[in-house]
């Protein structure tokens, strides 16, 4: 609560343990942050308040009166206990349920609370009773506890009695006394363990079951009243922790040598003994009764004697044990040290702080305690100036002088050691499979690069770039520029010309002007004539190039591919032969380089030799290409070709004077070479060369 | 004489009652051992316990705290032994352990003038603090070196006489007079049917104002 109203934050400081009154003690979370003495201050002056106030709610239990919930969030806590005390049947052996005794009941019963939580407590609100976890099950032990029901009974109310003896007293506004209160259960308990032994009811019971009756009635009272008979307000228990504490802490510094104990503090075996030791020593605090206290005592030294028994090779005798606890304890620094001794001494049976083994181990501890507070350099054999000097604070944290310490640091840097190690070893294992991983990358890229240019290579070779010359039989030449010659005789080259015409003259309207008028120069007649049959007979034709021609030179180029196809297709119609010399045409002005050199040795006028070359390596486009060109000389190889290849002049006259018919020959030409040189390269190169091949051809022509 | 050794175990708080079988008395008896550091205090007590010397049994968990119990006539004497630190820094902590312990064992070595002077101030300290009745022996420990003994037996002999101590020279490593102290002290303390006096406030830093006189139970 004392945290609630602050701001949250990440630490808790000093203030936000100490209570809110600021008396300078520790408070807790169940006393609303307040220490035990504020605590038990505001408790009385809230229970006077509700004295004063109407009670018969509370009492009478029918309701929470309005009183019960304005009291505080505390006593409004511990209003569903007091359900349970009417409710329970324990507690209606009751004789005198006046009004005070009830309040007292509701606060002892708080104290079993603390094991419940808050929601549970909410929801016990809300119901208005939920048996106590601890009640039931002392009240469960009792009924196994083998001794008559006489004897239960008995125990029982001895039980009661003691109980409301001890909150009568401490509810008594006269001075209070610790050692009142101890001697007057001190007295109980060396009564009831006088009716258990000699009472009738407990004849028939043998020693060990009066014995832990005896026990249990201890427990039991001891359990319910933890709560006002540890470190009560009224004594100095609560200083004596703090300065044992202090005292404790200071001493740090001191190692199991200046105690002459046979502790081994780097041995990490005995350590780790130590450290159940250490654990156990701590837990004292962490039980109710008196006896589960000297059991835990007993639990830690049994370690002790385990560490000491492997360190000396024997039983351990007092001259070890006694240094080895006391090490122990400094080591430990439990939390209230006193008020646990003093709570057991006070409140267990004597005989039990006096002997057995529990006894003999609680006085070692006592004694370690006492030796601590007493303890000055002689006792741990140096000098008093060397001992005030290491009692300066920061004396031990400055120097680690004392092996303890610095085994715990050892012991911390070589954790943070191996830690750092592994996690460097996690690294470099990341690092080696990045790097192999980057390696096999690599090597895959090599690979892939490998493979890529492989395939290619083998898609080259496949489809090498070869600017092969067009290998067209002979015969085919022959036929083909019979065919032109007689389609020229016959007025029929003209669908010829037109394509080269049509083609050129959407290039450049000019070199296309140029052409007709070379054209015209040459064959003036026919050209004409052919122009007029083209456009009147072979009406598909334009239609089918012209769009193409429109279009920038690539598409005319794929035109071409588009001849070819249909050329392959057995097509109908007389265009077919049309369309084959178009493909012829423009196959051969795909052929760039030749064609260059062509039109160059065309420029020399070497005629005799280029007629060879057309022979031999180009095809029959070298034919028409001078032609447009202009050269007069061309015309009288063709002619003498003509004369050559008359004979199969008259086979493809058929084809040629029946245009409607296709020709069986044609497609085999265009299969044959078309593939090889049309698929790929001609494509982009076709173009390019093709459109500046027109200008050449124009730029050639123009000058002339 | 028989003894049943029963080592170990937690004595109870209360004496061990007959349980109507047996008309044996019990008793219990809280004894401390006091005497400075290394003079055989715990071979002492390992001999008479459990028989032992230098073969310690693997239950034998520590020589501090151990319990043996003896028959003597028809009493049967549980024993509640306490061992002491002897070391000089913890004297002053030696009260806390024999509070309430109806017999002291101091034990010297007779091969150290050093340790029996110990012995004299402990006795002196029983006999000025410790419960009034209390039987409180005088053990010259590690008589089987006696050739090379520093104290001379007669000595410590007169010396016991003149503060009505037993006394005794022992040797844990023979087992030579070990059981016989022991019994001896069994024999001299009180085995009167006295009730459970033993409640009263025994704090360790208190006061000592309930000092049991009469421990021994029924």
């Amino acid at each position: 609560m004392a945290t609630a109203a602050r701001p949250p934050s990440l630490r808790l400081g000093q203030q936000d343990l100490k209570c809110r009154r600021g008396c300078g003690y520790y408070g807790t979370p169940q006393n609303d942050g307040l220490c035990s003495k504020c605590f038990r201050d505001r408790n009385d002056k809230q229970r006077k308040m509700l004295k004063a106030g109407d009670m018969q709610p509370i009492i009478g239990g029918s309701s929470h009166g309005p009183a019960s919930f304005s009291a505080g969030g505390t006593l409004e806590r511990r209003s569903p206990q007091h359900f349970l005390v009417r409710d329970t049947p324990k507690k209606q052996v009751d004789k005198e349920p006046d009004t005070t005794s009830m309040l007292q009941k509701k606060k002892f019963t708080a104290v079993l609370q603390k094991t419940l939580q808050a929601g549970a407590q909410k929801i016990a609100q809300q119901r208005g009773y939920v048996p106590d976890p601890t009640e039931s099950q002392f009240v469960k032990q009792l009924q196994k506890l083998r001794i008559p029901d006489d004897g239960k009974r008995k125990l029982k109310s001895e039980i009661q009695r003691l109980d409301n003896e001890i909150r009568k007293y401490m509810n008594s506004h006269s001075s209070k006394n610790i050692d009142e209160l101890s001697d007057t259960v001190q007295n109980t308990y060396t009564k009831v363990a006088d009716i258990v032994h000699n009472d009738p009811r407990f004849e028939i019971a043998t020693n060990e079951d009066r014995e832990s009756a005896i026990d249990f009635f201890e427990k039991v009272v001891m359990t319910q009243n933890h709560k006002f008979l540890f470190s009560p307000y009224f004594t100095t228990d609560e200083e004596s922790d703090m300065m044992v504490q202090k005292r404790i802490r200071q001493l740090s510094w001191i190692t199991s040598k200046h105690l002459d104990c046979s502790i081994d503090e780097v041995n990490a075996e005995a350590r780790d003994l130590v450290y159940n030791a250490i654990s156990e020593l701590v837990g004292i605090d962490s039980y109710y009764s008196p006896q589960e206290k000297l059991q835990c005592t007993v639990r830690c030294c049994r370690h002790i004697f385990d560490l000491l028994k492997r360190a000396t090779g024997g039983p351990a005798s007092a001259d070890d044990f006694l240094p080895a606890l006391i090490f122990v304890v400094l080591k430990a620094n439990p939390v209230r040290l006193h008020s646990n001794i003093n709570f057991v001494t006070r409140f267990t049976n004597a005989s039990r702080v006096m002997s057995g083994e529990g006894g003999y181990y609680f006085t070692n501890l006592c004694s370690a305690i006492a030796f601590i507070e007493n303890l000055n350099g002689e006792s741990l054999g140096i000098s008093k100036e060397e001992f005030d000097a290491l009692m300066q604070p920061d004396a031990g944290l400055q120097s680690f002088s004392s092996p303890w310490e610095s085994a715990l640091m050892a012991c911390e840097s070589l954790h943070l050691i191996s830690e750092n190690m592994k996690q460097m070893e996690k690294l470099q294992r990341k690092n080696a499979d990045i790097s192999s991983g980057i390696a096999s990358f690599e090597k895959e890229l090599i690979e892939f690069q490998r493979e890529v240019t492989e395939r290619v290579d083998t898609v080259m070779a496949k489809a090498p770039l070869t600017l092969l010359p067009i290998k067209t039989p002979a015969f085919l030449i022959g036929q083909a520029r019979s065919q032109l010659l007689q389609d020229m005789h016959e007025g029929e080259a003209g669908h010829y010309q037109a394509n080269v015409l049509s083609g050129s003259q959407s290039l450049t309207v000019h070199s296309g002007m140029v052409k007709t008028a070379v054209a015209a120069e040459e064959s003036g007649l026919a050209l004409k004539d052919t122009s007029i049959s083209s456009i009147g007979r072979l009406s598909p034709l334009p239609n089918l190039q012209q769009p193409d021609n429109l279009f920038a030179s690539p598409i005319f180029n794929y035109a071409a591919f588009d001849a070819v196809s249909l050329l392959e297709e057995p097509s109908s119609g007389g265009c077919v032969d049309v369309l084959m010399l178009g493909a012829e045409l423009q196959g051969g002005l795909t052929n760039i380089n030749y064609d260059f050199d062509l039109s160059d040795q065309s420029g020399e006028n070497s005629t005799a030799e280029e007629s060879k070359l057309n022979l031999d390596e180009f095809d029959p486009l070298a034919q028409p290409q001078p032609q447009p060109c202009g050269a007069p000389a061309a015309v009288e190889p063709e002619t003498s070709l003509i004369n050559t290849t008359t004979d199969s002049l008259i086979d493809s006259d058929v084809p040629g004077t029946c245009v409607s018919l296709p020709s069986p020959l044609k497609p085999e030409v265009a299969n044959y070479r078309g593939f090889s040189n049309f698929e790929i390269p001609s494509i982009s190169c076709n173009t390019g060369d093709f459109s500046s091949l027109g200008h050449d051809v124009g730029t050639t022509e123009k000058p002339k | 004489m028989a003894t049943t050794p029963r080592s170990g175990g937690a004595g109870s708080g209360t004496a061990q009652r007959p349980n109507g079988t047996s008309q044996n008395k019990s008793c219990q008896f809280k004894l401390v051992l006091l005497g400075e550091s290394a003079v055989g205090k715990s071979s002492l007590v390992l001999r008479f316990v459990k028989g032992q010397f230098h073969e310690y049994q693997e239950s034998t968990i520590g020589a501090a705290f151990l319990t043996q119990t003896i028959c003597i006539e028809d009493t049967v004497v549980k024993f509640e032994i306490w061992d002491t630190a002897g070391q000089e820094r913890y004297h002053s902590l030696a009260p806390m352990y024999y509070r309430g312990a109806q017999a002291a064992i101091v034990v010297y070595d007779i091969q150290n003038q050093d340790s029996f002077q110990r012995a004299k101030t402990w006795v002196k300290e029983l006999h000025k603090q410790a419960s009034p009745n209390i039987v409180i022996a005088l053990a010259g420990n590690k008589a089987d070196l006696s050739n090379i003994r520093v104290v001379e037996f007669d000595e410590a002999k007169q010396y016991a006489e003149e503060n009505g101590l037993l006394f005794m020279e022992t040797s844990a490593k023979t087992g030579m007079n070990v059981n016989d102290i022991f019994l001896a002290i069994a024999k001299k303390l009180p085995k009167n049917d006295g009730a459970n006096n033993q409640g009263g406030s025994i704090r360790p830093n208190g006061n000592e104002t309930n000092r049991p006189t009469n421990n021994c139970c029924k």
